[in-house]
């Protein structure tokens, strides 16, 4: 006879309770943005809309370019996880494999220069920015984060593992270091490289404060500025926000579910470490 | 031997160019111009007036305040809800990876996007919650438009978020217990609030100061959620202001660069001391 374990229970019946709190807004949202107007501020409230109003997303392209803001996201959070990933590659490449003097002078600049919020230096970066006329450019947009100190600290713990006599048969079979980046390292290490890539591209994504000072071109807005600008505009018109906060999320909601295994675990291995 | 191949600072190139104009740079220059008073393009020195003009605002003050007990009611309630469920998924339930997957999606997602949903959810006439608060015969708060509530109200939206990350690491931190442990304790019969007192939390000591540091830190540069949850601004009658509002105000709106980059600098300094402190903290650990 199996007796019932009520720890168990009640631990399920815990988690089940804080899962709905932390995907409900999730579903609320996508419900929203497909619920008419009178639905939206409905009492009691509607959860599940009578019909769907696939309308609202037409009315939300109407309204504000989000067509642009998409294309100019994709443009930014690509160019800054591409190039931020070739230089972390290169220099943890060399602070792994490489001897030289100064190498523990850099190492320890670059370690303490993690520990800097980067709202602390935002500010002055815009002011670079300003004075070299790139304010609403792509260039402005992207130039403060093309290397991060932060992913070559985290190629490097993953280059580390691979053993140096790799590199040095490498050498002695005659190979360069270029084609031992490219032929051994980067197909050895896809994974780490794959993981920091998917990061990168998502908190570029996501990326707020810094658009929002370097922009004030409609044209050149990113998503989540985009997004809050028209939640401003729209007023009190929820279900357009709520479809537009949809249209933000969902492509990063998509890739998270597809990766979920690599990204969780990128996480959590960056930041034991970090 | 000693060898010194200079090769090598042509693959770190690029990443030493970028760290000194866009990390190096940046931080002297706010420093200096903690200094300095006048328009970006007009700057003078002007001694220690910006830090003196600092600590006679009561806005800054009221930021520091929101921003101190933001960080000291949503980190520990944050953490305490994050060790329950991390060790229930850990120690009482199948589907470990689902509940994982679940509970990690708000890391990934925009605060932007989300913050419209939580001023949705919040609002005082039609929200949800103050729907399902009334139905359940409790007080129904004005969150969003009540100046005494906002601070409330991001903590709220702060907790929620913070959960995310705390449990994949804790996760993460719990796999990594030697599992003999918990052998041992079990053939002395010991139960399992024994087992979670005596082997897991001083276990997960390292993790959680890790996490306290982490969560703090976090804390003290709120911003976006914020934004998102007032529309673009800090609460009513900027009742929820917070200390990069302040800095982003003096510096964009006001147009005192000055000031800012001097709130800056105490910010910057108290995100060192906490660091400062965790550093002690771990050695102190370590020792034991």
């Amino acid at each position: 006879m199996k007796r019932i374990r009520w720890g168990v229970v009640l631990g399920y019946i815990i988690l089940v309770i804080f899962a709905i709190i932390t995907v409900f807004p999730f579903i609320y949202m996508i419900l929203g943005g497909l619920m008419s107007f009178q639905e939206t501020t409905s009492i009691p409230p509607t959860i599940i809309p009578k019909h769907f109003e696939w309308g609202n997303y037409a009315k939300v392209f109407a309204q504000a370019p989000f067509a642009r803001y998409f294309f100019n996201t994709f443009v930014t959070a690509s160019i800054t996880t591409i190039v931020s990933l070739f230089n972390s590659l290169l220099g943890a490449f060399a602070m792994v494999n490489l001897q030289f003097k100064g190498k523990r002078f850099i190492q320890i600049i670059l370690l303490s220069l993690l520990m800097v919020p980067g709202e602390a230096i935002i500010f002055t970066n815009y002011n670079t920015i300003a004075r070299m006329g790139l304010l609403n450019t792509y260039i402005g947009l992207v130039l403060p984060f093309l290397t991060s100190i932060f992913y070559m600290y985290y190629l490097q713990s993953y280059f580390g593992s691979i053993s140096s006599t790799i590199y040095k048969a490498a050498m002695i079979d005659g190979a360069s270091d270029w084609e031992y980046i490219w032929k051994i390292l980067v197909p050895m290490s896809k994974g780490g490289l794959f993981t920091v890539g998917l990061l990168s591209f998502i908190s570029g994504w996501n990326s707020f404060l810094w658009p929002l000072l370097v922009t004030n071109e409609d044209s050149m807005r990113l998503l989540n500025n985009g997004l809050s600008a028209f939640a401003s505009d729209a007023g009190s018109e929820t279900q357009l926000q709520l479809a537009a906060a949809t249209l933000t999320v969902l492509p990063i909601l998509i890739l998270y579910l597809i990766f979920r295994k690599q990204i969780i675990r990128g996480v959590v291995r960056n930041d034991l470490k970090g | 031997m000693k060898t010194n191949q200079k090769k090598a600072w042509l693959f770190l190139a690029p990443t030493i160019i970028f760290v000194t104009f866009f990390s190096i740079y940046p931080i002297l220059r706010a420093f200096v111009m903690s200094f300095q008073s006048g328009s970006l393009i007009n700057l003078s020195w002007s001694g220690l007036s910006n830090y003196q003009y600092l600590f006679k605002d009561p806005e800054f003050w009221l930021a520091i305040k929101n921003t101190a007990l933001y960080a000291l009611i949503s980190v520990p309630i944050g953490l305490a809800i994050s060790i329950l469920l991390a060790w229930i998924i850990f120690s009482k339930v199948k589907h470990k990876s689902f509940f994982e997957t679940t509970f990690f999606m708000p890391y990934v997602t925009s605060t932007i996007a989300i913050g419209i949903v939580f001023r949705y959810i919040f609002n005082g006439d039609y929200g949800l919650l103050n729907f399902v608060l009334r139905c359940l015969h409790l007080p129904a708060p004005i969150w969003i438009d009540d100046p005494s509530m906002s601070l409330t109200t991001i903590i709220i939206f702060g907790i929620w978020t913070s959960l995310a990350f705390n449990i994949v690491i804790l996760m993460g931190a719990l796999r990594n217990i030697d599992p003999n442990f918990y052998t041992v304790a079990d053939m002395y019969g010991a139960s399992g609030a024994e087992k979670f007192w005596r082997i897991t939390m001083p276990e997960l000591i390292p993790t959680l100061a890790f996490l306290l540091t982490m969560n703090i830190i976090g804390a003290f540069k709120v911003y976006t959620s914020v934004y998102a949850l007032f529309n673009g601004q800090a609460g009513v009658g900027n009742s929820g202001t917070t200390a990069v509002f302040y800095i982003y105000n003096k510096f964009q709106i006001v147009g005192t660069p000055g000031v800012a980059m001097a709130a800056t600098v105490v910010l910057f300094l108290i995100i060192l001391f906490i660091t400062f402190l965790q550093r002690k903290m771990m050695k102190k650990i370590g020792e034991n």
